[in-house]
């Protein structure tokens, strides 16, 4: 199953091309766009402040427990990109992980949904502050946009711009 | 009770739209049964033995004359007759065909009715007090604060693909008729000493495999402050939860295994971030306009002597017991609250053919300032009836068979709908209720004995509650046979307790004698008039256990 | 379920649920899928039973039915099969406390 990418640019999903690739932890930071894992940004300092291109992570959603965000709150300034990975549809870590980078930590990189990403949760990863998601090339930009447009309002606030159903009426 | 705006009718507009397209994607094949299923389960439905099952929500028990006049509709033009009301307040159909359901959930959104999210790993229907609104000494109608709940947790984007089920509950009385220790969140409507509401916030209570009772966590949340305290509490959940066994997923176990002071201690730190940027805060004047939806109705001012009543009672004695049994104390003078009893003599427990349903929804709207509440027992209410009215009403729920005197006697039991229904069973239910229920039918035997809760579930997933009957039956499997476990001394209320287990369980010929003997010991055990569950307190299991044993 | 799972279960059938309505079907071998028990194809032997529900599981069966699965059935004699289990009784029958409802009732 291939897969592509689809990013939201002002404000519109266009599917772009992926220029970040992942390091292992033990291979040597190469390339302009490196993608690391959690553990590798909390460690090696060395290794990172030599590099010269753009550092992305890759938060691990796990199973009995996840990665938890905010361990690298004071690394967020060197980071472009933070991949939040959704292991199998039903692990949803990845929606709160992508709500506190936006509302609480202020991330203002891209934020992208990788792994199970299935159409019906488009939306939800939308309002959650996602704004990239790899997805698999059947799923198109038409279908994309029917997805983030299946519902006009949402009744809580989130980490986009709706204020709120519950909010609004006042 | 709560109307829809525009706003709420669209939602629920844009799901059946969602949810149709969902159905279609799957009948072509575009989308697979893994990847449709839980998109089916959030909007209620579930495959059964036989068929698929649609569980249709009803917030906090709470049904207008038309709504259930529509429920009665969709029984007959969707389904087979009848509908089964559950033990979270909502109302399932079992035999509903999956290419017509999203025209069925058309039907429901004209009567401000849906199936959104009661099934899935998201939060569920928000239960209540039945009797809220009705009863005197309540704090605060709990029904409130269910509305703000209820519209907060529909389609939140965070927390749709939780690691398991959430459940919440919401009593205003001391007298907790909405089980809420045994929730995922509970919350009592408490007032301070200065007079101001706050909501105390129990988390981590269950049933199921492994049955918890709820830990307070939150000692007085004031009402602006909830919706962002319980978002604490589900972010917590979101990311902590384990997602590598299902059977550790639940929220009781997260408490269970963190410890309750350690729970307090992260949710406190999340509600702190979270009320920082303020955005949750309910806006008073939101409160207030839903409040306004459960002002109590235009109560009469009625005063004593009610002689039609009187009367009634005086010369009709299946009256009287009746009103004995099923009728409880209004707070406002002159009014009744009705208890329907959804379980006769050998009768399905909680199930209603479409006839009575249209029966029920003239009654409510004859009778009741057309409302009608269920209850968690599976039964449902009448909430405000005039007492110079219940000789009327009450005849005519006996031509529909719906006057069955036995609210909280021993026929009055809980049962899922077991092997005969579902897909998770290990044991049929519904029959052994049945054999109970006949065994106990003569009221003046179960005046007798009282107040005795038995509750059945046809597996340990507990949707029967059989933890916290007073007496607990919960079927297994033993080599193909069903067999029944017995339990004894639960309890769903602010007394609340988990049942302990008698011993080995019983075959499906013997269960019936083992309730007689229990039900024997017990006549024999109390003093003055103690209700089952004070002489169980009393003596323990013991003598119970001798006696059930004795032959074996 | 547990129900289904029978170790040293020597005859099977296999059993899913139609997609559009949920009904109980049966797989028929050449015949496709059956709403009637009493026509469904009986593999003997684990072997059998394996490529019979392979054969069931067609490329395009999620279009027709869902969550197919093996359940024992013992030998009745006269050629004839029953469910092992009290769960696939019910589920070939009709809930057993309203014998006017499901298959039974069209018997």
């Amino acid at each position: 199953m291939s897969k592509h990418l689809i990013r939201m640019e002002n404000e519109q999903a266009v599917i772009v091309q992926d220029g970040w690739a992942f390091i292992d932890d033990d291979e040597p930071l190469t390339g302009d766009r490196a993608v690391i894992s959690l553990t590798r940004l909390l460690e090696s300092k060395e290794d990172l402040a030599q590099f010269k291109g753009q550092l992305g992570l890759v938060l691990r959603a796990g199973t009995k427990q996840g990665e938890d965000i905010r361990d690298i709150q004071s690394k967020l300034d060197n980071l472009a990109i933070i991949m939040i990975e959704f292991p199998v549809y039903r692990n949803g870590r990845g929606f709160s992980s992508a709500r506190i980078l936006r509302d609480e930590l202020g991330f203002k990189g891209e934020i992208r949904a990788i792994g199970d990403v299935l159409f019906d949760q488009l939306l939800f990863m939308k309002r959650c502050g996602i704004n990239a998601y790899e997805v698999e090339t059947s799923l198109t930009l038409e279908k994309f946009n029917k997805a983030t447009s299946a519902f006009s309002d949402g009744y809580q606030p989130a980490a986009d711009s709706l204020r709120g159903i519950l909010w609004n009426r006042s | 009770m709560y109307r829809y705006d525009e706003f709420d009718h669209q939602m629920v507009q844009d799901r059946v739209e969602q949810f149709r397209d969902q159905v279609n994607r799957r009948i072509s094949g575009e989308i697979t049964e893994d990847a449709f299923k839980p998109l089916r389960l959030m909007n209620g439905v579930y495959l059964q033995l036989h068929a698929y099952m649609l569980r249709v929500a009803i917030p906090y028990g709470t049904l207008s004359g038309s709504q259930m006049r529509k429920l009665a509709h969709i029984a007959r033009e969707y389904d087979r007759g009848y509908g089964h009301f559950t033990t979270r307040q909502n109302i399932q159909y079992n035999w509903p065909s999956l290419d017509r359901i999203p025209d069925l959930l058309n039907e429901l959104a004209e009567v401000e009715m849906h199936a959104i999210q009661t099934s899935g790993n998201c939060i569920r229907n928000v239960t209540s007090d039945q009797y809220a609104g009705a009863i005197a000494n309540e704090v605060e109608d709990p029904r409130i604060i269910s509305e703000v709940i209820r519209q907060w947790s529909t389609f939140h984007p965070e927390f749709s693909f939780l690691p398991r089920k959430f459940k919440i509950a919401v009593t205003g009385h001391e007298n907790d008729r909405a089980a809420i220790r045994f929730h995922d969140i509970g919350i009592v409507i408490k007032q301070n000493d200065q007079g101001e509401v706050g909501y105390e916030v129990h988390v981590g209570g269950g049933l199921g495999r492994t049955p918890f009772i709820a830990k307070k966590i939150g000692d007085f949340v004031p009402a602006e402050k909830l919706l962002a305290y319980l978002e604490a509490v589900m972010r917590v959940y979101n990311m902590l939860g384990r997602r590598d066994n299902s059977y550790k997923a639940r929220i009781k176990i997260l408490v269970h295994e963190i410890g309750e002071a350690e729970m307090r201690r992260l949710v406190e730190e999340e509600f702190t971030k979270i009320d920082a940027r303020d955005v949750l805060s309910l806006p008073h004047a939101e409160l207030n306009r839903i409040a306004a939806y459960f002002a109590p109705p235009a109560f009469e001012v009625l005063s004593a002597p009610f002689e039609i009543f009187e009367a009634a009672k005086a010369s009709n004695s299946a009256f009287a017991d009746w009103v004995e049994n099923n009728v409880v104390e209004h707070r406002q003078e002159g009014y009744a609250i009705v208890n329907i009893s959804l379980k006769p003599i050998g009768g399905i427990p909680g199930d209603a053919t479409d006839v009575q349903m249209d029966a029920l929804a003239d009654m409510a709207a004859n009778y009741s300032f057309d409302e009608i509440r269920v209850t968690h027992q599976q039964n449902l209410v009448l909430p405000h009836v005039r007492q110079e009215d219940l000789p009327a009403l009450f005849v005519q729920l006996q031509e529909t068979e719906l006057a069955t005197p036995n609210i909280g006697l021993i026929s009055d039991q809980i049962a899922c709908p077991g092997l005969d229904y579902c897909n998770l069973a290990n044991a049929r239910s519904i029959p052994i209720a049945q054999e109970i229920s006949t065994r106990f039918e003569d009221l003046k035997q179960q005046s007798n004995i009282g107040d005795l809760s038995i509750k059945i579930s046809g597996c340990i997933n507990a949707c029967g509650h059989h933890h916290i009957g007073n007496i607990g039956i919960l079927g297994v499997d033993k080599k193909g046979t069903e067999f029944y476990q017995l339990s004894l001394g639960g309890s769903h209320d602010e007394n609340a307790a988990l049942g302990d287990i008698t011993g080995p369980a019983f075959t499906s010929e013997q269960v019936v004698g083992a309730v007689e003997n229990i039900v024997d010991s017990y006549l024999q055990l109390r003093t003055d008039d103690e209700p089952f569950i004070d002489t169980y307190r009393r003596v323990g299991m013991a003598p119970f256990k001798e006696r059930l044993y004795a032959n074996v | 379920m547990a129900q289904h799972v029978s170790k040293g279960a020597r005859f099977q059938a296999v059993t899913a649920n139609r997609l559009s309505d949920g009904e109980v079907i049966y797989f028929a071998g050449d015949n496709g899928w059956t709403e009637n028990f009493q026509t469904a194809k009986i593999a003997d032997g684990a072997e059998a039973s394996k490529e019979l529900l392979q054969a069931a599981m067609t490329d395009d069966f999620e279009l027709l039915l869902l969550e197919p699965y093996l359940f024992e059935v013992i030998d009745a004699g006269n050629a004839n099969f029953n469910p092992a289990s009290v769960r696939e009784v019910i589920r070939a029958a009709g809930p057993t406390i309203r014998l006017d409802l499901g298959k039974q009732a069209e018997a």
